[in-house]
């Protein structure tokens, strides 16, 4: 599935999501190199380092949640899962994009049995 | 998980059904701004991070005129 991509991972991403990013043929490179950049927080040290990036200023930096690995892991078709749902943006935009279209996708998708849940 | 696959398809713009190996953290903001019709929930993701990013350059631009300014460049260098 991830064969030939590379991808960072933000320090708030369980080791299963990673693991699996691994299994399924990714590879882990720096947040510069990287084609993905996930993370599970975005109030991460880690993560709030893209955001004040030149790149992330210039959209070349989208960040996403890694509970699209998940989504990916559990979907029978393994390439139908939409990435551009997943979309994390700053913590302190989430209030605001909250209030307007309700809550994010990897919020509503909390009440799915989640195996590896030991992180948030 | 068919349930939240049906909630998916009423949002429906390029940043919704983009899927495959072609779409990465790299392209995807391009993606977005250059699709006409982005659905309510990426319109509004879009539109913040957008107002985000412009604050984070005027801030960015100033420091480095601070930074830059010819005069200060030779108050530092004449302390140093
Ligand atoms: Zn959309």
């Amino acid at each position: 599935m991830f064969q030939g991509q590379s991808g960072w991972f933000c320090g708030s991403v369980s080791q299963e999501l990673k693991q699996f990013w691994v299994a399924e043929g990714g590879t882990i490179s720096d947040s510069r190199e990287a084609e993905f950049l996930f993370s599970s927080d975005a109030s991460h040290p880690d993560t709030l380092r893209i955001y004040q990036s030149l790149e992330y200023i210039e959209d070349n930096a989208t960040v996403f949640h890694a509970y699209y690995l998940s989504a990916v892991a559990k979907a029978e078709i393994k390439n139908s899962v939409a990435l551009g749902h997943f979309i994390l943006p700053p913590e302190c935009l989430q209030e605001e994009i909250r209030r307007k279209i309700g809550s994010f996708i990897w919020e509503q998708d909390q009440h799915f049995p989640v195996e590896e849940d030991d992180e948030v | 998980a068919t349930e939240d696959c049906s909630k998916m398809l009423k949002y429906r713009c390029s940043g919704c059904i983009a899927v495959g190996k072609s779409l990465n953290s790299r392209n995807f903001s391009k993606l977005l701004h250059s699709c006409q019709y982005q659905c309510d929930r990426h319109k509004v993701i879009v539109e913040a991070e957008d107002k985000y990013k412009s604050e984070l350059r005027k801030s960015l631009i100033c420091n480095k005129k601070i930074l830059l300014t010819p005069r200060r460049r030779q108050r530092l260098s004449n302390e140093s």
